[in-house]
């Protein structure tokens, strides 16, 4: 369980043209955990990138896990470093 | 896909296609100015018996269309004997699923070729091997040379901001100094293609 709301970073690949991708997984994030979250941060980069971590923890590359995340997938890493 | 006359007037003009950009468009202007097509390519062109007919597929958000359409308008404008017409990608799957990188990326941009009566002499995708070799080349080397930037394949959010910032910094360089020879690439490639299929 975290004991500070957690963090997460989403590194996108600007130059792909992920920004529809990120701000929806943005928005998800935003309704769902509110002030729950310490903060959402975005970095844009290049190469095919979308990677996301929690706490550090990365929980989805599109390089190692293919694709863009799931919105439930992200939301469940981010419940389960908040605990019950 | 299927391209005839019809379908080739509906896509944008190059310049169109500029006038509509809702990005890069400084950047995408830098590059042209930045384009230097030697007199035996441009003669090259030059001499082609007849003009071709050329489908762009581009968006303004991607940086291989930013970089390399540019090479395309220069060498239409300046040779006379590319009739360029760009359609958008992302309005236009069914010409993007003729044309995807390896049979499954929708890389951009896509460069195909047609003759007087629409047949196609070839196509061009996204940027010449030989840049992408070089980069990557260069993109291992500046990791070796700076240890504080970490490993190559290690996610960018772990590293901290100043430190992320000088590597933006020196990828941003090691692009600015290639890239003359890539759009010298382009031109070679683009010149093979064409000089190859329509003498």
């Amino acid at each position: 369980m975290a004991a500070t709301p957690p963090k997460v970073k989403i590194t996108y690949c600007a130059e792909c043209g992920y920004e529809p991708q990120t701000l929806d997984l943005v928005k998800a994030l935003m309704l769902e955990f509110g002030s729950r979250v310490s903060s959402v941060e975005l970095i844009p980069w290049d190469g095919g990138t979308f990677d996301v971590s929690v706490d550090g923890t990365l929980v989805h590359s599109m390089t190692r896990d293919g694709g863009f995340p799931t919105a439930d997938a992200i939301k469940k890493a981010i419940r389960e470093r908040l605990g019950p | 896909m299927t391209i005839d006359r019809s379908r080739f007037a509906q896509g944008l003009t190059y310049e169109a296609f500029k006038e509509q950009m809702t990005r890069n468009r400084d950047r995408f202007e830098e590059n042209e100015r930045r384009v230097a097509i030697g007199p035996a390519d441009l003669a090259a062109f030059r001499e082609l018996p007849r003009p071709v007919h050329v489908v762009a597929l581009a968006e303004d958000w991607c940086g291989d269309v930013i970089a390399n359409l540019p090479v395309l308008g220069q060498l239409a404008k300046e040779s006379g004997k590319l009739d360029v017409r760009v359609f958008l990608r992302d309005q236009n799957d069914d010409l993007m699923q003729g044309y995807l990188n390896q049979g499954k990326f929708k890389s951009i941009p896509v460069f195909v070729f047609f003759d007087e009566a629409f047949k196609e002499l070839g196509h061009w995708i996204e940027r010449p091997a030989s840049v992408t070799e070089l980069r990557a080349r260069r993109r291992a080397e500046i990791y070796a040379a700076h240890p504080e930037f970490g490993a190559p394949e290690a996610p960018i959010d772990q590293l901290p901001e100043d430190v992320r910032g000088r590597l933006q910094a020196e990828m941003q360089k090691m692009r600015d100094d290639t890239t003359a020879f890539a759009n010298a690439e382009v031109v070679r490639e683009l010149r093979e293609l064409v000089t190859r299929v329509a003498a």
